[in-house]
């Protein structure tokens, strides 16, 4: 093969790898040694004592094995999936929602909304669940207040009683705290679709709701699906609102999701090994999950 | 403006101290090592919940900083709730682990049978050797080998109001079956607020409820021969379980999926007619900040009854302390536990209502209905089996979804079976 035609080639110089590697070893550090340090627990008994020293044993896949044959597993498996898809659904509706508001709204009330949206979003997760769990409390909830002195009987209800009601709950916690993001961005997105097009669509006669379908939405397209995938990808390991939620009521077998089943074994039960196998299927999932999204970015990529 | 230059100067005070204790450390890394560790250090005790009276935390930082001049010790406080998910992090690194930890005396075998914390053998004589709660020091043995010594006992005993007792006519029961017609009946007597508990449980304390299956002769799990069983569907265990399902249903206005910590919230609302709690908690409700010394004064205790009319089996509750194994300063770490363990630290633990680490301290505890009823429940109080899962078992809450099940009117007998079945795999290791 020759390769003498062409234009001279810039002379190669070892600068540009130099340059990748501090983002290299960040990503090895902090993605490739958990990463790798789980798949070899996953093929080992590791407990307790061996957290503490003791060799741990190779065992295969007996940890798959058990795992697989187990139908809480699949049972799990389904409910994350299921409140993943739901809680993604309605952050990106109301998310979307509001960020189409947002557009209309007089810049006042705007910023008071952009505010509001912003404080929750930064607040720290532990203290929003805390007060988030006192407004759903049992016996001195604010909720079961409101709607009793609303003349519905909810004196002593227990929000988290009823797996359903439980993660309603959660759902509310969860899409609560990720709406300010999803509409900050399409917001941001919505801010660059041009105006032009716009302007023609409407003097060629398309209506608000035509122009939404076959201007702006086309237009937001890759951020929307970027949006999404974080989106699935956040609540399918959802943690920190459902394990403060068990331990403040409901029935832990019936609620758990695969990020606090994974905790339940590991490091509550003190099995690393099975805990590492869950986390592997759990990050298949995610991939088997995501797949679509990113074959569709990545062919958006390829037209642009 | 005076309170804000008060919190500027206190987070002044705050920042200095920290900067100061940083030096400190610092410096102390250049000391001469020996195979106990440094000679100077800063000492770190984890010590959990609001058991441990503000008087001893104070007293042992004075003490052990006077005694170990260039060291010093730093209470660190953590939850009782997650604590053993905690430790099993934070033990196994040698850089963040702290010194000395104190460890419920039911989660101590997880670690000891571990390796996690250090063989305290060789000091158990000077400790107090045989005067040492010996149910705690077994507990806390692996094939010979001491890991931890206990800190303090405390089992649970019976908090009533005498106020309500006496205007539903009702007197202090004497018997199982007496103390569950009193509760059914104080609720009874007080239709207001609904939520009113003629004794108080919640949903997912069966460490409470544990009592009740042990007093009908039953148990959690037993063992046989070596293999570990869940014996909650013995016919004993179930009807334990019932007697708690009556209390659940009949007498307790609390919820049904609630756990049971702060019990002093419900009682200072005035929904409480009798509650279990440990000793400490007088402390909590006499406080005007977190309780409620008007309703305190109305209280009176007594040990729960067992249907032979002995103080009931109920759990025995406490903690150990331990060195973290991983501890480069074991040497000041013995210094701080042996200080936890003198006459003078546990004679302030006593007075505040803990049963001593030592036996022949008990006295200390004085000879009011508090000291008397501390003293029955501990009398013939029971530990959670000693099965090498059982750390598993407690960590996937089964027992707190089985009581909280219960609680909900569920069928005894057939959710005692779906627990044991559950807690089969998980009890052998």
């Amino acid at each position: 093969m020759s390769t003498t035609i062409g234009p001279p080639r810039p002379r190669r110089t070892p600068l540009p790898y130099g340059l990748l590697v501090p983002a290299l070893a960040a990503l090895l550090v902090a993605l490739g040694y958990p990463l790798a340090r789980e798949v070899v627990l996953a093929f080992q008994d590791f407990g307790l004592a061996q957290q503490f020293g003791n060799p741990p044993e190779w065992v295969g896949l007996a940890n798959f094995r058990e795992l697989l044959r187990d139908p809480y597993l699949w049972t799990v498996a389904l409910r994350s999936l299921v409140f993943c898809l739901v809680n993604a659904v309605v952050t990106l509706a109301i998310g979307v929602g509001l960020a189409l508001l947002m557009q209309h709204m007089a810049k006042p009330v705007r910023i008071l909304l952009q505010s509001g949206m912003l404080l929750a979003w930064a607040m720290p997760v532990v203290a929003t669940l805390t007060v988030w769990q006192w407004l759903f409390d049992t016996q001195y909830g604010v909720i079961n207040w409101l709607l009793t002195e609303a003349g519905i009987d909810y004196a002593g209800h227990s929000w988290l009683l009823d797996p359903l009601s439980f993660f309603f709950v959660a759902t509310v916690i969860v899409v609560w705290m990720s709406v300010p993001f999803v509409a900050f961005t399409v917001y941001a997105a919505l801010t660059q679709v041009s105006e032009d097009l716009l302007e023609a669509a409407e003097i060629d006669g398309a209506g608000s709701a035509q122009r939404l379908r076959a201007v702006v939405l086309p237009s937001i397209r890759p951020v929307l699906l970027v949006v999404g995938l974080l989106q699935v990808i956040w609540d399918l390991r959802v943690f920190t609102q459902i394990f403060v939620l068990q331990q403040a009521g409901g029935t832990t077998r019936d609620t758990n999701l695969l990020g606090t089943y994974i905790y339940r074994l590991g490091i509550g039960g003190g099995d690393f090994g099975m805990a590492s196998a869950v986390a592997i299927f759990m990050l298949v999932l995610t991939v088997l999950l995501t797949a679509p999204y990113i074959w569709a970015m990545l062919r958006q990529e390829g037209e642009d | 403006m005076r309170i804000k230059k008060t919190l500027a100067g206190a987070a002044l005070a705050t920042l200095a101290l920290t900067a100061l204790s940083a030096c400190g450390s610092d410096s102390d890394s250049g000391d001469t090592k020996s195979e106990g560790g440094p000679a100077t250090a800063d000492i770190r005790v984890w010590l959990n919940g609001a058991d441990t009276p503000q008087e001893a935390r104070d007293w042992l930082k004075t003490t052990f900083e006077d005694q170990n001049p260039g060291s010093t010790l730093t209470i660190e406080e953590q939850q009782w709730d997650g604590l053993v998910e905690k430790l099993t992090t934070a033990l196994s690194s040698e850089s963040e682990t702290p010194d000395v930890v104190e460890i419920g005396n039911t989660q101590a075998p997880t670690f000891t049978s571990a390796g996690a914390f250090s063989d305290l053998s060789g000091q158990l004589a000077d400790l107090g050797g045989d005067d040492l709660l010996q149910g705690f020091v077994d507990g806390a043995t692996v094939d010979g080998t001491a890991y931890a010594v206990p800190y303090y006992a405390g089992s649970k005993y019976v908090f009533y109001r005498t106020d309500l007792m006496d205007q539903a006519g009702l007197s202090v029961p004497t018997t199982m079956s007496e103390f569950v017609d009193t509760a059914v009946a104080l609720k009874q007597a007080n239709p207001e607020p609904a939520n009113f508990s003629g004794f108080w449980l919640p949903g997912q304390d069966w460490r409470n409820g544990v009592a009740f299956v042990w007093d009908a002769g039953g148990d959690l799990a037993t063992d046989d021969g070596g293999e570990w069983t869940g014996a909650l569907e013995s016919p004993e265990s179930i009807a334990g379980l019932e007697t708690a399902q009556r209390l659940f249903t009949e007498a307790s206005g609390a919820p049904k999926d609630g756990n049971e910590a702060d019990p002093q919230t419900p009682f200072c609302a005035g929904e409480v007619g009798m509650m279990s709690a440990p000793g400490w908690v007088m402390g909590l409700l006499n406080d005007p900040k977190t309780g409620c010394p008007d309703l305190a004064e109305k209280i009176g205790v007594f040990a729960l009854p067992g249907t032979d009319g002995q103080p009931a089996p109920v759990l025995l509750g406490g903690s150990d302390i331990a060195i973290s194994a991983k501890s480069p300063n074991q040497d000041l770490a013995q210094k701080a536990i042996a200080l936890m363990l003198s006459d003078d630290y546990q004679t302030i633990l006593a007075q505040n209502g803990l049963t001593p680490a030592k036996n022949s301290l008990t006295s200390l505890l004085g000879d009011d209905a508090f000291a008397q009823a501390t003293i029955a429940a501990a009398s013939n109080a029971k530990l959670t089996p000693a099965a090498p899962g059982w750390a598993t078992v407690e960590g996937s809450r089964v027992l707190e979804d089985l009581f909280s099940a219960i609680a909900q009117g569920g069928d005894v007998a057939e959710l005692a079976a779906k627990a044991d079945e559950q807690m089969n795999p998980q009890l052998n290791g």
